[in-house]
């Protein structure tokens, strides 16, 4: 893990250094991308940091387990508070420092600054630290007195999640693939115009940018010493408004949030979700999905995660329909194809993220529960043909959306279509039994969080398993479904002999769809029944 | 109605449950006891189908549980030591999805049994809240209204007092002896002394993952050379000189 540090430091040091250097080999405008870009960083550092603080302050100030102990202990509460405070800048800010560090190195290897650079960026990095802390804490405190800790936890990240996904989505419709388009650029005065406009001159990363650009480019200047005392003089008042705030708050807020979660609303719209799912299902199978639909979208962690799949799959189409297929070389009509088809490989490897995601942890999610299935009359086997049950109508719907829809922003004709919605379609049953199989391989029942699951072993394993399978499919239908769209396109017939490589390679396909639903519903169901 | 034949539960180098033998008939009401360490929960998970016996076999109700666990588990109710549950659903909806997995769905005395039992156990108030709303006892006391929901022939119950308070141990107490009169074969580990003499009509003691003694409480006595006195000097007897034994978890309260 160390090691892979590293490679990222150096990575993230070698690619700013060479964006810096091309920056000083501009005239005229390199100089103001340069200055563009450490604002641009040191806001979006910045506001990293206020966000970061938002949520460690909430886990540390408010729910972390040995806080009764604190506040059972003689221990004065400003102490107490300001133990925490510093406790949560150490947590909150040990990762965009490290991000930071190698682009902030980078500038000082590109302009070469004097000493000053150094010491104006550890102190005024600090200072720049203490007020997101100060704005994170001050917050978050005041959030806890409006909604109870648990509630505030959900809320913030509900908004977070929003906010990523809505940055996310603008940032790909901003079409950023413009700006190295020679025909969708504008004038050059425009262009120098926008990277001239300041950025908003009261935040201190601003004044922080402005401190350590003079110091970059050799500049003297009387803003300098303003900006440093603005920097300060704002950590300082922060820190300052957080005592007499927590003094005035904090134990109140904490007291509050002892009290049990209150059962919310929308029992309704779960009853009628659950009783069409389970609709055609025996009892036990019934309940299981039941169960499962309701533990989801009671799990403000787990449903929300719905709204990153919907942005993703927003993007996904959005690429598919601004594709400049008009400018390649290669005829429309046999690139829209050959998109498609590959398109194939990409949908499945986003059907195996979302699949690792959500289907494979579906086994583990039963966590220290899993006793009341294991004492119950219900057998491993349709346990995991529930859970299967459960998961394939919304992978299929998804791959239906992944596959139809792109390949009608392409506009490939019918084979196209037909091969790929019917290869995926199976691909779907698949991919979700080795999701369900490898998750009943691998069981972590005492997980502390959900997503630890699928960022283990047997997740990576499973990973590398599906890209194998689809791997192994495309590899099967390229070389029949290109003869039959060749002769389609020539208006040819095919000769006899390439069907007997045809047929096979489609049999072949199916056998391993078979296959691959069969064998990791199998082993994993013996897996379950051997657990202690 | 219970019928252990030299079962064995071996991790390793370390045998957990060293070939005990035990016969229990119907609607006996039998304790389990035993320090810390001894065996008792492993050798209830075995009998719940919870943990695979290394050799050995479970008979209960006339079925061994190796080769027909649904029907087996059909007729057991298990209250496990720690109550573990679905946090996200309500005690209601709890009740529900355990009468979905012993296929109770539909029938026509669900509703009442569940609305029964919750009263029983007064939970009525709690049952649509959210289990993690839940102190432990509730959570326990959901658990035995989970267990007893299928009107189960044979109730195996691990380590039931802990985390209840007075009340709910009184409750419990007479629960388990009512089920028993009603021909309910209850199987129940502790290793509170107090609770075994006041309830169970038949006892077996184990230690270091055998069993060191069993039959009535008169028996025990017998065997150990105690004309009288309660059940505290029969353990400390029959476990004298024996590894393993803390006298410190013998627990009179």
């Amino acid at each position: 893990m160390v090691g892979l540090g590293i490679l990222f430091w150096v990575f993230m040091f070698a690619v700013s250094s060479r964006v810096l250097g091309y920056f000083q080999s501009v005239e005229v405008i390199g100089d103001l991308l340069a200055h563009h870009l450490l604002a641009m960083v040191l806001l979006i550092f910045f506001s990293l940091l206020v966000f970061s603080h938002i949520i460690t302050a909430l886990s540390n100030l408010y729910l972390s387990t040995d806080l009764e102990l604190c506040h059972s202990s003689p221990a004065d509460l400003d102490e107490l508070f300001l133990s925490r405070f510093i406790y949560t800048i150490a947590d909150s800010s040990w990762m965009v420092i490290i991000f930071g560090l190698p682009v902030m190195m980078a500038y000082a290897y590109v302009y070469r600054p004097g000493p000053g650079y150094y010491v104006a960026l550890f102190h005024l990095g600090f200072a720049l630290i203490v007020v997101a802390a100060g704005i994170g804490v001050l917050f978050t405190m005041l959030l806890v007195n409006i909604f109870p800790a648990q509630r505030t936890r959900d809320i913030i990240m509900l908004l977070s999640i929003f906010l990523i996904v809505a940055l996310y989505l603008m940032f790909r419709f901003l079409r950023p693939e413009r700006l190295v388009d020679p025909d969708a650029f504008f004038s050059a005065m425009q262009y120098i115009s926008a990277l001239k406009a300041p950025d908003t001159p009261y935040l201190p990363s601003h004044w922080v940018t402005e401190t350590l650009w003079k110091y970059l480019r050799g500049l003297k200047g009387e803003g300098t010493l303003l900006n440093v005392m603005l920097v300060w003089s704002s950590a300082v008042a922060i820190m300052v408004i957080n005592m007499w705030t927590a003094r005035a708050i904090y134990f109140a807020g904490f007291s509050k949030s002892q009290e049990a979660r209150k059962r919310r609303g929308g029992r309704r719209l779960l009853d009628a979700l659950t009783t069409l799912a389970k609709k055609p299902l025996g009892d036990d199978l019934a309940s299981i999905i039941d169960k499962e639909i309701r533990a989801f979208f009671r799990d403000n962690t787990q449903w929300s995660q719905l709204l990153l799949l919907g942005a993703l799959v927003v993007v996904y189409l959005y690429n598919f329909s601004v594709l400049p297929l008009d400018k390649s070389p290669i005829r429309i009509e046999f690139l829209q194809n050959e998109i498609a088809f590959l398109n194939m490989g990409l949908a499945g490897f986003v059907l195996s993220a979302v699949s690792v995601r959500f289907i494979y942890p579906a086994v583990s999610s039963e966590g220290k529960a899993f006793w009341i299935l294991r004492s119950s009359p219900l057998s491993a086997k349709r346990f995991l043909w529930g859970k299967y049950a459960l998961y394939m109508p919304p992978m299929l719907l998804l791959s239906g959306v992944l596959i139809i829809a792109t390949n009608r922003l392409l506009q490939v004709t019918p084979l196209m279509m037909f091969v790929c919605s019917a290869t995926m379609f199976m691909a779907v049953f698949g991919i979700v039994a080795m999701g369900i199989g490898f998750g009943a391989l691998y069981p972590n029942f005492g997980y502390q969080n959900i997503a630890q699951v699928s960022t283990s072993f047997g997740g990576l394993m499973y990973m590398i398993f599906t890209a194998i399978f689809l791997a192994i499919i495309i590899g099967l239908e390229a070389g029949p479904v290109y003869v039959i769209f060749m002769a389609q396109a020539k208006g040819s017939s095919i000769a006899l002999w390439k069907w007997f490589l045809i047929i096979p390679s489609f049999i072949g396909v199916v056998i391993l769809n078979c296959v691959a639903v069969y064998k990791p519903m199998k082993m994993g169901t013996e897996a379950i029944e051997e657990y202690e | 109605m219970i019928e252990l034949l030299n079962l064995t539960k071996r991790y390793r180098d370390f045998t957990a449950v060293d070939h005990i033998s035990l016969e229990v008939p119907q609607g006996a009401l039998f304790g389990f006891l035993g320090p810390n360490g001894a065996g008792k929960t492993t050798t209830l998970k075995m009998m719940a189908g919870v943990l695979k016996p290394t050799s050995g076999r479970i008979i209960i109700n006339g079925m061994d549980l190796s080769r027909q666990p649904s029907e087996v588990k059909r007729c057991i109710g298990f209250i496990p030591d720690r109550p573990f549950l679905y946090e996200k659903l309500s005690g209601n909806e709890f009740l529900q999805f355990i009468a979905g997995l012993y296929r109770m769905n539909h029938a026509p005395y669900l509703g009442k049994r569940i609305v029964e039992l919750l009263e029983i156990f007064e939970l009525s108030h709690w049952a649509d809240e959210l289990i993690e709303s839940y102190s432990h006892g509730m959570k326990q006391r959901l658990v035995m209204c989970a267990a007893l929901l299928h009107k189960p022939k044979v109730l195996i119950v691990d380590e039931p007092m802990v985390g209840l308070d007075p009340k709910a141990a009184r409750l419990v107490k007479d629960i388990f002896k009512d089920q028993a009169e009603n021909g309910t074969t209850v199987f129940m580990s502790t290793h509170s002394l107090e609770v075994a003499q006041e309830v169970c009509q038949e006892i077996a003691i184990i230690q270091a993952g055998r069993i060191i003694a069993s039959g009535t409480p008169d028996n025990l006595r017998e065997k150990a050379g105690v004309a009288t006195g309660n059940l505290e000097k029969v353990f400390l007897k029959l476990t004298e000189g024996k590894t393993g034994i803390d006298e410190k978890s013998l627990s009179s309260s």
